[in-house]
């Protein structure tokens, strides 16, 4: 069942063109160039009841502009959005009742006084019965292992903590539908895990998620399906094993060889890092050919004291989408186009 | 009834916010009342070198300024932080945080910000009021009442000052220069009307009604009010509506910062 349906969404801003330097500075002062900037231009896609959606871009790609018209705080310019049945920003009051959202930039707690107080204002805002909220409250401090940390000042909490606050602060009134935005920026493993496990918990008990993020392990553990926009435009929309095949199967074969290389491939496969002559990384095609194949193969032709093989690494994914402007849409992207 | 719970949740939010910094609640309150006591002091010391507003006496004066004091302080506590709240909100591109309740963007950020230090100013200018009441006299029946309806119509322009400036700021971020045009503005408020000009008198009780603020309330009070002047109470209330109309309108301008 389809949550979010956004069709042809386009969000532009009117900038003004500044050079630098004194005279352009003067000149600028009585003369100013405007310029559009698509934001986000032209993006459609479908995201799943129950599911994890990790929204992926680059700095600047639009991604947090998105969410936000998801979220209803933002009017797109042109487009439809709807989210189980509202158009956010129009339905506002009404839809937000049923949303939830972090940002991990932007605190929603009172900085002054124990998260405890801020949780009591939402329960007052969201109209939150004492029984439901004394439950809710319970079982999201034990999720998060908050119990004593919210009777503290926000303003002496950590980061992790405060984080933490922040998603019980978003998930008191049971939203249906949950935005993150950057949730686990700046944060350490140990929270960055507890709060990937809180997410997995609560998305297990209903709830959808949709996550905008730069740390590709909070994809690699969440999400179930995978969007990403680059200069405001949709260049993958798939699920995450599409992503790690977007490329092709390919694995990483790692090797401490016995004797320099010095050539560029080895076995047939491209050496894609090289530490010194003996320490080196490939990357095999298992679709040309299988990696049981190229492995004996490899034990025949090469002498080497160790080997490791991995999959190809998702930053590498990303990355080669992003700079090479490849479009890889997928069959289902291309369907809906007609 | 849930926007009437939200509003004491705010007031007791914003109580407990006061109290972690207790001392700067206490100095804060005290250097508000202090500033706002200086000023009638000024008044003070104009009759006591023989000078005057022609046809008004001390306690009259000081009226007209305490009821503006307390009338300030009332606007200062419901959405005096209003413009400061939405200006940083704007220019941090952390409004959507406010957009996130499902409440009235401006009900929300008025309550979330509760001015509670204002507290001492409406307290200090109600005892000043009281002293120099006792001494011009109050005109009985029906001067209180219009008083009230004066009074509430006054702090209802200060309110929608504040408003129509939070507004403006979604369009002109970070103008932090703007309050001061309308502080300029309010002085005509503190001050018997006569006193200005004819053109004054008209912007000051039917364009930008400041002098509902202090001016018509204590003459009310005094029993010194032009019948006429009750008409200032349609602009008072166009006033803070379209205030409230105009935030809101705003609203759709918020663009938001760089993710």
């Amino acid at each position: 069942m389809t949550a979010i349906k956004a069709e042809s969404l386009v969000k532009s801003y009117t900038t003004y063109k500044r050079g630098s330097g004194f005279k352009e500075t003067v000149k600028s002062f009585f003369k100013r160039e405007k310029v559009q900037i698509n934001a986000v231009d032209d993006i459609s896609f479908e995201i799943e009841k129950g599911s994890i959606c990790g929204i992926l871009g680059p700095n600047g790609a639009g991604k947090s502009t998105t969410i936000k018209m998801l979220c209803g705080a933002l009017f797109p310019t042109s487009g439809s959005i709807d989210v189980m049945g509202f158009s956010p920003a129009r339905d506002r009051m009404k839809y937000v009742q049923k949303i939830g959202a972090v940002f991990g930039q932007k605190s929603q707690l009172i900085w002054d006084i124990p998260p405890v107080d801020s949780f009591a204002m939402n329960k007052a805002i969201y109209g939150i019965s004492d029984a439901d909220y004394k439950k809710r409250l319970g079982e999201m401090t034990e999720l998060f292992g908050v119990e004593e940390v919210i009777h503290k000042p926000t303003r002496v909490l950590s980061l992790g903590e405060r984080m933490k606050c922040e998603f019980i602060m978003a998930m008191l009134h049971s939203p249906e539908i949950v935005f993150l935005d950057e949730p686990t920026i700046g944060l350490d493993v140990i929270a960055k895990n507890r709060i990937r496990e809180a997410v997995s918990e609560m998305n297990r008990c209903g709830t959808t998620f949709i996550l905008t993020t730069h740390d590709l392990e909070d994809v690699e553990q969440l999400a179930d399906d995978v969007i990403i926009i680059n200069h405001g435009k949709k260049v993958f929309d798939d699920t995450l094993t599409g992503l790690k095949n977007i490329l092709g199967s390919k694995k990483i074969v790692t090797l401490t060889l016995t004797k320099p290389c010095t050539g560029d491939e080895i076995n047939g496969a491209r050496i894609i890092g090289r530490d010194n002559d003996f320490d080196i990384s490939l990357e095999v095609d298992t679709e040309k050919q299988p990696i049981t194949e190229f492995l004996k193969s490899l034990t025949d032709h090469v002498s080497f004291k160790d080997i490791s093989v991995r999959e190809l690494p998702m930053d590498m994914i990303i990355t080669r989408i992003y700079s090479e402007g490849q479009n890889p849409l997928p069959p289902r992207w291309s369907v809906q186009q007609g | 009834m849930r926007y009437i719970r939200i509003f004491f949740t705010c007031i007791n939010t914003a109580i407990s916010k006061a109290a972690a910094y207790r001392l700067d609640f206490v100095l804060g309150n005290f250097i508000t009342l202090l500033s706002n006591v200086i000023f009638p002091l000024v008044t003070v010391l104009i009759y006591a070198n023989g000078a005057q507003f022609p046809g008004w006496t001390m306690w009259e004066v000081l009226l007209i300024q305490s009821v503006f004091s307390m009338s300030n302080a009332l606007a200062s506590m419901i959405c005096g932080s209003v413009l400061w709240v939405t200006m940083d909100h704007i220019q941090s591109g952390s409004f959507e945080t406010v957009l996130l309740k499902p409440l009235s963007p401006l009900f929300y950020i008025a309550c979330a910000n509760f001015d509670i230090e204002s507290l001492g100013l409406f307290l200090g200018g109600l005892a000043m009021t009281i002293i120099s009441a006792s001494f011009t006299g109050i005109s009985g029946g029906n001067g209180v009442i219009m008083f009230l309806l004066l009074f509430i119509s006054g702090a209802a322009v200060m309110c929608g000052l504040e408003l129509i400036m939070a507004a403006i700021s979604f369009k002109w971020v970070g103008n932090s220069r703007i309050p001061e045009i309308f502080e300029s503005i309010k002085e005509f408020g503190k001050y018997p009307i006569g006193i200005f000009p004819k053109a004054v008198q008209v912007m000051s009780s039917l364009i930008i009604p400041v002098a509902a603020v202090g001016f018509f309330p204590a003459s009310a009070l005094m029993g010194r009010l032009d019948m006429r002047s009750l008409i200032s109470v349609l602009p008072c209330i166009l006033f803070l509506l379209f205030g409230v109309w105009l935030y809101n309108r705003m609203i759709k301008n918020y663009e938001g910062v760089g993710g």
